[in-house]
């Protein structure tokens, strides 16, 4: 059994089989191939690092990942387990981003900061007939600015809302008068050129952007009219933005091919 | 305001998508500190992303991509430059384009500049008057 020591990618076959073989009922067995393919599981967490998750978190991911493959896999299928096991971790992985929304992925701490501030920041606006800067928002929600910082940027990170939620999430109001022939978008010629993107944005995404370049208003006016959080808007702003942005490019002069960083955003 | 913060920060990333939220991360930590209401690094924020993505769609060859903040006494500038132009600067109808409308809607004033080293565009976010602040 000398050859369980070799790294990932030259496991020798035979051994593994032999493991394999005597499971489910040896548990010896089955701790060494978890020794074995550590460190598949461990690189493959660290890939979907970045994400704002801590990497522990993520290495206990993919060893659950690794726990199923191995107590799922079939010694008789040709197939290495080196490479089942990767598809099996990372479908853990992917689906551990997907399925566990903000509320898992996020520090308590964290989230409670940023529900606070949610609630906060209406309430000042109003008492100062402005929008509160960040000192006055930890003020008022015994945090420190840091936490405030941390708190919009983990909203901003984390969330697994996209231009595709669906629109009556959070209570969105109706669309008025925000059809996708709404001929204010033909008003301005540089909002023209982007006019079909505009009307393959979800309805809230078109909304927002209707509401702050067209309308002018502020972000916290958009967040009263549209009844999400204000945080919430400057996300589907965001997204709305560079989604215009890819959008362009794809139909965009052929000159200047689909390229990672962006959009030419000019008139043809 | 005489603090640290009068200092112009400077931050170079490569001239690439990917390095965009850096300059976003370090224009917000920036302004947060500044008298800024909330509404206002949110939109700064959003126009420094504007501002990169634009400059980079148009600087294809570029490689450095920079951000200087400068607070000042009633406004943060925020500037955003590349190491080469590709696409012609300024762009023919500069004030219909669509990034340049964003842009004016975000911030308080904008410019551009075409020094031969590259692009540039200047962002200004004015910052509260002293006697409004808490």
């Amino acid at each position: 059994m000398s050859s369980v020591e070799r790294p990932i990618g030259s496991t020798d076959r035979e051994v593994e089989t032999e493991l394999f073989k005597r499971l489910p009922d040896d548990a010896e067995a089955r701790g060494r191939l978890v020794e074995m393919f550590l460190p598949l599981a461990e690189y493959l967490a660290r890939r979907f690092d970045r994400r704002g998750e801590p990497l522990e978190d993520l290495v206990q991911v993919a060893c659950v990942g690794l726990l199923n493959a191995i107590d799922r896999f079939d010694v008789e299928r040709d197939v290495q387990f080196s490479t089942y096991a990767a598809v099996t971790i990372i479908g853990e992985l992917k689906r551990h981003f997907r399925d566990k929304g903000w509320a898992i992925r996020v520090p308590r701490r964290l989230q409670e900061v940023g529900l606070r501030v949610n609630a906060v920041l209406p309430e000042l606006s109003q008492e100062l007939g402005r929008s509160p800067t960040v000192e006055e928002i930890a003020a008022r929600c015994e945090a420190s600015p840091e936490e405030i910082l941390d708190a919009m940027e983990a909203v901003q990170a984390y969330s697994t809302t996209s231009l595709d939620s669906p629109v009556g999430e959070e209570g969105a109001a109706p669309i008025e008068g925000l059809g996708g022939d709404d001929p204010s978008l033909e008003i301005l010629e540089g909002w023209a050129s982007v006019a079909p993107a505009v009307k393959e944005l979800p309805e809230r995404g078109r909304r927002v952007l209707y509401l702050r370049f067209f309308r002018g208003l502020t972000q916290s006016e958009i967040a009263k009219e549209v009844g999400v959080s204000q945080m919430h808007v400057s996300r589907i702003l965001s997204q709305t933005l560079s989604f215009l942005r890819g959008a362009v490019l794809e139909e965009g002069d052929p000159l200047r091919e689909a390229e990672p960083h962006g959009a030419d955003l000019d008139e043809p | 305001m005489a603090s640290p913060m009068n200092d112009v920060i400077t931050v170079s990333v490569p001239a690439m998508s990917g390095s965009v939220h850096v300059l976003r991360a370090v224009t917000t930590s920036v302004a947060a500190r500044l008298p800024i209401p909330f509404d206002g690094i949110e939109d700064l924020r959003l126009a420094v992303d504007e501002a990169c993505g634009w400059l980079l769609a148009r600087g294809r060859s570029a490689t450095a991509m920079t951000l200087r903040l400068r607070p000042l006494d009633d406004r943060l500038e925020a500037e955003v430059s590349i190491d080469a132009a590709d696409g012609p600067w300024p762009p023919p109808d500069l004030e219909q384009s669509l990034p340049w409308r964003i842009l004016s809607a975000l911030v308080d004033t904008l410019s551009l500049n075409t020094d031969e080293g590259g692009p540039s565009i200047l962002l200004t976010k004015r910052t509260l008057e002293p006697s409004r602040t808490t």
